[in-house]
């Protein structure tokens, strides 16, 4: 089954045509990750399925359902999104703010249930120590695990990730790859943008290259491809075996 | 305990304040002994000297007529005032904000001045057209910029304001004798004429303008993070803002009918509201309410009973909110982005 179906998809931003014809599908209950040179519109098209920019043309569906025809409202169940790092004005605590996750649901105040899934996730994040701390005054990293429980806090079944690892310390980043596997297998279907391959092979099941306004895949898109990986960033990788797994580390050189 | 503490001074203060303003005044301080035994005296029927009843009807007529209607008008533009200001500071997502600040009190007082001069009847409907189309041009002008970003929301509400204090100077230059003090008159309206006629005039508008502040209080949060932040987990932030802004310009522009432009109040109460009870809109907005209230109350009492004279408000108001924004800008270590 499909979670995302992409046709056609075409966007400009006045000056530049971003994405031309765009052809892609993405698996549910699997973890597929979205790679690609800067500038190449990986977040334009997150931002896109996501609902922040209407102005395209071509046929989404989220589910077998239209995306154009989908409300606000329709569409929290269904896709979360983590924008890039975003800095809040205001000294809000971590409970406000994953508070905020549940508007599309709790409409006008908060609910008691949404108080106890605060509870649950702030434990499965390890982050109840931070609960009454003032957002902008962590650490990015933490300020990421934070907006990700926010996004959590929505249950939507898509979870859409921009660059989630971005700002987090090499352990974290490797914490979070492990929590997106597992969302992964516990019903969520996870799709996220990410810059480094290494770590994206390691965790990721499904692989999607975003190259010249276009999505390149293998002929199976869960099947790593070194060859099509080179080809995107025009540079070498090696395979390197260590306990049994495989590592894909950037070698430098250009192919 | 702090928390608590700061409860207390939101919620516990309004109803000292407003007996202790009820009590002094500018022509004496009303001895509320002596008052509450001539009340006991006429509620229980009890016969009163002619000395005794004089006084105790030209008492109640100042406590009645006179104090308690302006104690009211400015509990009621306090708590409008700084419940705008919290708003407009979630809504563009910038602490260095108020309604004064984006235009809306000069474009109201515009729209008003149109008003008076065409002799066209709902005055207060041309100001908030006025207030609207202030905030709408200030928002605009801002954004048109990749982001909204701290200074150039002020710098364009500065230019706003401007532009339309300039208009209602023009206004004022053409317009004749009789309409000139109708519309200076109107701008500069001050809580020393307070009435229980304003009193009517303000309660309606600002009553529910306030309680639909009120209901919107926990989705501020979220449209406080940003449209992208919104958008993000399925809410379209677009209608929220709309109805938001309307409340604030509303509030604000009944407030400068009533009461004049009263500059800056909104910009620093709700920064004393987050500092006592942090960020959290849910709590704030109730809190907004009472200590916005009742500390326009207190610099109101301060304003008639200070001096031999009667200071106006927005003198107060200006030099204390002056004063905090300079601190706002060294604290938030504001820059151009």
């Amino acid at each position: 089954m499909q979670a995302i179906e992409i046709s056609n998809l075409e966007f400009s931003y006045p000056d530049k045509k971003v994405l031309k014809k765009l052809e892609v599908s993405f698996f549910e209950n699997k973890f597929s990750v979205l790679l690609g040179i800067n500038g190449g519109g990986k977040s334009t098209l997150f931002k896109i399925i996501a609902g922040l920019l209407n102005n395209y043309s071509g046929n989404i569906s989220l589910f077998g359902k239209d995306h154009k025809t989908l409300t606000y409202k329709d569409r929290a169940p269904l896709i979360g999104f983590l924008p890039q790092f975003n800095q809040s004005v205001f000294s809000f605590t971590v409970e406000d703010v994953l508070l905020t996750g549940r508007t599309a649901f709790s409409g006008f105040s908060i609910k008691t249930s949404d108080r106890e899934m605060v509870e649950e996730i702030m434990k499965d994040l390890s982050i109840t120590h931070l609960r009454d701390k003032t957002i902008n005054l962590l650490s990015g990293g933490e300020q990421q695990i934070v907006m990700i429980g926010r996004l959590l806090m929505q249950k939507p079944k898509i979870l859409l990730l921009d660059e989630p690892t971005n700002h987090l310390d090499v352990y974290y980043q490797h914490y979070l790859m492990e929590k997106l596997k597992k969302y992964s297998k516990e019903g969520f279907t996870v799709i996220s943008i990410m810059h480094n391959p290494t770590l994206a092979f390691q965790y990721a099941d499904c692989f999607y290259y975003l190259h010249d306004g276009h999505v390149h895949t293998a002929a199976d898109p869960c099947i790593p491809d070194i060859d099509l990986l080179e080809a995107v960033y025009n540079m070498s990788f090696v395979q390197v075996e260590k306990n049994g797994k495989t590592f894909i580390l950037p070698f430098g050189e250009q192919v | 305990m702090r928390i608590n503490i700061a409860k207390v001074i939101c919620y516990g203060l309004p109803l000292p304040v407003l007996l202790i303003s009820m009590c002094i005044g500018s022509s004496k301080i009303t001895d509320i002994f002596y008052y509450s035994t001539l009340l006991y005296k006429q509620l229980s029927g009890v016969a009163m000297s002619t000395s005794e009843a004089n006084s105790f009807a030209m008492t109640s007529n100042v406590l009645l007529n006179v104090r308690l209607p302006r104690i009211l008008l400015t509990f009621i533009v306090g708590a409008a005032l700084s419940v705008s200001g919290a708003v407009l500071q979630g809504l563009f997502r910038n602490p260095l904000v108020d309604s004064y600040i984006l235009g809306i009190s000069s474009g109201a007082a515009f729209g008003a001045s149109l008003a008076i001069v065409y002799s066209l009847s709902f005055i207060n409907v041309y100001a908030f057209l006025g207030g609207i189309v202030a905030v709408l041009i200030t928002y605009a002008i801002a954004s048109s910029n990749k982001q909204l970003s701290t200074i150039t929301i002020i710098l364009s509400g500065m230019i706003v304001s401007g532009i339309f204090i300039a208009l209602l100077t023009l206004v004022q230059y053409i317009s004749n004798p009789y309409k000139l003090q109708a519309i200076i008159q109107w701008t500069m309206g001050n809580l020393h004429s307070a009435s229980w006629n304003e009193v009517k005039q303000a309660i309606i508008p600002i009553t529910l303008t306030v309680l639909c502040s009120f209901v919107y209080r926990w989705r501020l949060n979220l449209l406080a993070l940003g449209d992208d932040a919104a958008r993000a987990v399925g809410i379209n932030p677009v209608p929220d803002k709309v109805i938001l802004v309307t409340c604030a310009t509303l509030m604000t522009t009944t407030t400068v009918a009533v009461a004049g432009i009263i500059s800056f109040y909104g910009l620093f109460l709700p920064h004393i509201v987050r500092m006592l009870l942090g960020a959290d809109n849910n709590k704030s907005i109730p809190a907004n309410i009472f200590l916005g209230g009742t500390f326009l109350l207190i610099i109101d009492t301060l304003s008639r009973t200070l001096f031999m004279f009667e200071v106006p408000i927005g003198v107060f108001t200006t030099i204390l909110g002056g004063g905090f924004f300079v601190f706002l800008l060294k604290k938030n270590k504001v820059n151009w982005n």
